[in-house]
């Protein structure tokens, strides 16, 4: 007769063996093959070692209590593990043809119910006493499904929060989360001046708070979130070869102030208050010129003495004009530029670029400029 | 035995005569000011460690177990304790002082008088002279790999960066180590007082040809480097119409040309290392035979004896010596040649067109280009000329 433990052991030897010819069949390669037999014959072995030791719960010799001992007779309870298991394998099925995510849904499922069933048909053949038994189950399954069960509940709260904030609006998001903190601020208070509350009344405000929670969630995701203006950036200047403007950009002034880069710079360019533009690289006298490595980035400071705000930018040569699906369109070509933003006056800019191509061989001068400053230009060379 | 041995062999390994790398041989300021922070450093620690295993041997000895009764046992001796305390304090205060002095005057490089870059990438170092007042006066830049060369007596700039993975620059007879890290610009003075070779090795791991990945630095006495600048500025010369040179020429542009730069030679098809190396570069090539390396300084381009001639010249001989370069006689032919037909075999580099995925085909150092030996014979030839 076949012990229930068994029962696992040589389905999971079937499996494999199943698993390790379909995969011998279909797929190039041994060492899948090699590894499922090796699972088989395993499993293989673990379920003969369980049927010869009825479950370990009888001596193997003894005869008599094999045929009385619990394992042998306990019939399991009805549960709901089975109907999961089905439907985690429809999922799977059903996003082979659809959606990945479905099978990563069902294949979560399968685990989940597939190990719960486990337990739970282990738990109930445990002895002839069902409080003894539950007790088990509980020991046994406790620790696995509370912290679960919490980051499950944590994810379902933190995503419905995460939603309502992308929901609401820039000026109602911080009233809404005002009234969300007094009311909680409202409900500790409301809990600590009682001198005993019942446990129901806590439950349900609790189920009642979540409940809302996960409603506004849902009620937001399906709203969709709210509209967020994409700013222009130095960067989108550059693709679009709009470099020479003196307009102010919707860029963060501050994004190019990176610490790191600041303190490993190739040169300082200045523009000073006659208009006179200049670099000046560490070690080296002030000139018109500077020398960066080719394939290599570099960081330059544009210091901004004028009186008006201005802008740096580097101008190497031209390149291949692209379509709105990012091909080049034969023949055209835009200028290859880069810039900062705005440097106020007295203020500074920090850009960094990166040059493949020699200068030498370029047609065009590589240069850095300042637009709206005429005849003033610094030449940028690469070896 | 075994134990004694093992410990003699590494300690006569300091007695070694050709150990260019010695760090305990300064031949600069700076290096002058670690080797005499370092000496005394060590002295102190020894003598620290001499007492400390001596005390160690005594107790052991002295109060070995002979079977006597164990004494009285008792908890803390304040002045012991204090005076423990104090002593290895006023060791640490003595050493602190001299070190955080030689760290900021190492620091230092307001005072420097000639500037030059280094880029480090897998696995050979770019040398790059900026236009400057500094060195003499560079009037136009220019680049070179392996050796850097520098003038005598002159507090040179090394301002240095990597295109890929972290390296460090170590001269050990003329500096200190530095790190070299993409996206940053980190600074080292260097200064040799007589001419000669100093050679020097990547030491920061920096992957499979780490090893391999050595440098120099050259100094020459002011005139020779005035000389030796010029050399590097002067234009471009076309091999002789019909020789092997010129067939070299035509091969070089069809075959090594996609990657490495001959100044002057800008007729030469499209320069793109950034579509086939990692790094975006390969080593400029320009003057290739007036540098006694090549492929990261780890083969010589002169045979044993000449190199040897180089390396062993008196201060007084070495300027001249080093200025000739390589002639036709002292080519070592057969590692260029080698390096030509099959990089990847002479060094491990990851060139493998299969596994070039996580760098989107691009490799890291110099593939088999598949040339045959007439091929071979041509380049050898063109490049014998960029001298």
């Amino acid at each position: 007769m076949l012990t229930n433990g068994s029962k696992l052991l040589l389905a999971g030897t079937t499996l494999a063996a199943v698993a390790a010819i379909v995969y011998g069949v279909t797929q190039d390669g041994t060492l899948g093959v090699v590894g499922l037999l090796s699972a088989a014959i395993a499993l293989g072995l673990l379920a003969g070692i369980v049927i010869a030791t009825r479950d370990g719960n009888v001596s193997a010799m003894d005869e008599a209590a094999a045929q009385t001992a619990v394992a042998t007779h306990v019939a399991p309870e009805g549960n709901i593990w089975p109907l999961i298991v089905a439907g985690g394998a429809a999922l799977v099925v059903l996003g082979l043809v659809t959606q990945s995510a479905f099978v990563m849904l069902g294949i979560g499922l399968l685990l989940i119910a597939g190990l719960q069933w486990m337990v739970d048909a282990w738990s109930q053949s445990a002895s002839a006493d069902g409080t003894f038994n539950r007790d088990a189950r509980a020991r046994f399954a406790g620790p696995l499904e509370f912290p679960l069960l919490a980051t499950a509940v944590g994810g379902v709260v933190v995503f419905s929060f995460s939603r309502i904030m992308l929901f609401l609006s820039k000026t109602a998001g911080p009233v809404g989360f005002v009234v969300a903190a007094l009311l909680i601020l409202a409900g500790g208070f409301l809990f600590a001046s009682q001198r005993s509350m019942r446990s129901t009344a806590v439950a349900g405000l609790t189920a009642f708070a979540a409940l809302g929670l996960v409603a506004g969630g849902v009620a937001a995701g399906l709203d969709g979130e709210r509209f967020i203006e994409e700013h222009e950036t130095t960067g989108l200047l550059g693709e679009e070869s709009e470099c020479d403007t003196t307009d102010e950009t919707h860029a963060d002034e501050n994004a190019s102030q990176t610490v790191g880069n600041k303190a490993a710079i190739m040169a300082d360019i200045t523009l000073d208050a006659e208009g006179e533009l200049t670099s000046k690289a560490p070690g080296q006298q002030a000139s018109q010129r500077i020398v960066v490595g080719r394939g290599n980035p570099s960081n330059i400071i544009f210091h901004n003495e004028s009186d008006e705000p201005r802008r740096i930018t580097l101008t190497t040569g031209q390149r291949p004009l692209l379509d709105e699906e990012g091909e080049e369109i034969e023949g055209q070509t835009t200028p290859d530029q880069r810039c900062t933003a705005l440097a106020e006056e007295g203020g500074s800019q920090l850009l960094t670029f990166r040059i493949d191509k020699r200068s030498a061989v370029a047609d065009e001068a590589f240069e850095l400029t300042v637009p709206g400053v005429e005849g003033q230009a610094i030449e940028v060379v690469v070896p | 035995m075994l134990a004694v041995g093992a410990i003699a062999a590494v300690t006569l390994t300091a007695c070694a005569e050709d150990a260019p790398q010695d760090t305990w041989q300064p031949e600069g300021e700076n290096s002058t000011r670690i080797h005499n922070l370092q000496w005394p450093v060590f002295a102190i620690a020894g003598v620290v460690g001499l007492l400390v295993f001596l005390a160690i041997v005594w107790v052991v000895i002295r109060y070995r177990d002979r079977g006597q009764p164990i004494p009285k046992q008792s908890h803390g001796k304040p002045a012991l304790e204090i005076a423990l305390t104090i002593l290895p304090a006023l060791i640490l205060v003595g050493v602190a002082v001299p070190t955080v002095g030689t760290l900021m005057a190492l620091a230092e490089t307001d005072d420097t008088e000639c500037s030059v870059n280094v880029y480090g990438q897998q696995w050979w170092w770019e040398v790059e002279y900026p236009e400057q007042k500094g060195c003499g006066g560079i009037d136009r830049e220019f680049v070179t790999s392996g050796q850097m060369v520098i003038p005598t007596g002159t507090k040179v700039l090394v301002s240095g960066t990597s295109r890929d993975v972290i390296h460090s620059w170590w001269i050990p007879a003329l500096n200190g180590k530095k790190d070299m890290v993409p996206g940053r610009v980190h600074t080292v003075r260097t200064q040799a007082d007589e001419p000669g070779i100093y050679a020097g090795q990547c030491t920061e791991f920096c992957g499979l040809s780490h090893a391999n990945m050595r440098m120099e630095v050259v100094a020459l006495d002011p005139g020779d480097f005035e000389t030796w600048k010029a050399n590097q500025l002067k234009p471009y010369a076309a091999p002789e119409e019909g020789s092997i040179a010129a067939e070299g020429e035509s091969a070089f542009i069809s075959q090594c040309a996609r990657c490495h730069v001959v100044d002057g030679l800008d007729d030469g098809g499209v320069n793109a290392p950034e579509q086939f190396v990692y790094s975006r570069t390969a080593p400029n090539l320009t003057n290739l035979m007036t540098r006694n390396t090549f492929a990261g300084a780890t083969f010589d381009l002169l045979t044993d004896e000449c190199r040897e001639r180089v390396w062993e010249a008196t201060p007084e001989e070495f300027g001249e010596r080093y200025l000739e370069g390589v002639t036709p006689e002292c080519l070592n032919e057969v590692d260029l040649r080698a390096w030509i037909k099959n990089a990847p075999a002479m060094k491990p580099m990851y060139t493998d067109g299969t596994k070039l995925g996580p760098t989107d085909g691009r490799s890291r150092g110099m593939p088999a280009l598949g040339l045959n030996d007439d091929q071979a014979d041509q380049l050898v030839a063109y490049l014998l000329e960029r001298n």
